[in-house]
């Protein structure tokens, strides 16, 4: 499990990059809505998003949608590739166990 | 670090099912073409079995099964972009747009449709070939449209209903009016609520 990429491999990150990984290529998803998806806290939410965002696996937008704040999360080219990575690294472990 | 509350998964196969549990919530903001197939299905089914139904000896509807036809169509759109506007909310970027772009289609399609069949019955058309050819071109516009989003979507199940839709409601027009209506329920509405199914247990089947 030492080649598995320490930045993916914990529970909580996990599941927020294989949500962000689950939409299409150039989408991005608003803070609330993936935090419903996740059904996470916003702090903790944010701490995660911290850390794959200094990974540069995501990036965090800040914008405005009329006079309302959004702030869009979207997984990077870099974040893609390093769960691809991740997924087929993990196959293979299972591959070789079995 | 907060390596510390965040533990790695137990074991490869842990990991694995979080993400395809994870694939399966973010479903939730797609819309379910399982759904939308089974609406316009039970609509088509319910509205055109209705015209045929109530249809006289020269092919003409009653009024109440228009009515009804008309409301079922609202309805049906209604649900569409209710559901759809549901599941993408807080999503942005090329899918918004293409969904976008996809459901104005339907609306250019439509518009369309309802020149061509005031224009044939403006040039004088017959009762029978307005109705035939607002049956034929309603099941061409739906048709082409479910084509075009097997393509885009990569959904084999909508592009074989786009073939089927455009080649069943063109040749009903053979058959006259009102046995038109007829095909379109049972093998419009029907084929629709055959591809829901198929897709509905395609997704349950789904990893």
């Amino acid at each position: 499990m030492t080649e598995l990429d320490p930045v993916i491999h914990a529970q909580a990150r996990l599941r927020v990059v294989a949500t962000l990984a689950s939409l299409a290529p150039d989408d991005r998803i608003t803070f609330p809505r993936l935090q419903k998806l996740l059904d996470m806290t916003a702090g903790n939410l944010s701490t995660h998003l911290r850390r794959l965002e200094e990974a540069g696996y995501v990036t965090i937008t800040k914008t405005h949608e009329g006079r309302t704040p959004a702030t869009y999360v979207q997984l990077t080219g870099t974040g893609r590739v390093a769960f691809d990575r991740y997924t087929t690294t993990l196959r293979a472990v299972l591959g070789g166990a079995s | 670090m907060d390596d510390e509350t965040d533990p790695a998964p137990a074991s490869a196969a842990e990991a694995l099912s979080i993400i395809s549990a994870q694939r399966r919530v973010a479903w939730q903001t797609v819309p379910s073409s399982a759904l939308l197939f089974l609406v316009w299905g039970g609509a088509w089914l319910v509205g055109y079995g209705g015209l045929w139904l109530s249809a006289d000896e020269r092919g003409r509807p009653s009024v109440g099964a228009a009515v009804l036809a008309v409301a079922l169509a609202v309805a049906a759109v209604a649900t569409t972009i209710l559901h759809s506007v549901a599941r993408t909310r807080g999503i942005a970027g090329d899918s918004a747009r293409q969904g976008a772009l996809y459901g104005w289609a339907w609306f250019v399609g439509y518009l369309a449709m309802g020149w061509i069949i005031s224009a044939l019955s403006a040039a004088g058309a017959s009762y029978e070939v307005v109705g035939l050819a607002a049956n034929s071109v309603a099941a061409l516009v739906a048709g082409l449209l479910y084509l075009a989003g097997g393509i885009l979507w990569r959904a084999t199940a909508m592009y074989v209903l786009g073939a089927w839709i455009a080649l069943v409601g063109a040749a009903s027009a053979f058959a006259g009016l009102p046995t038109s209506y007829l095909w379109l329920s049972l093998a419009g509405g029907g084929g629709m609520l055959t591809a829901g199914l198929v897709e509905a247990v395609r997704r349950r089947a789904a990893p």
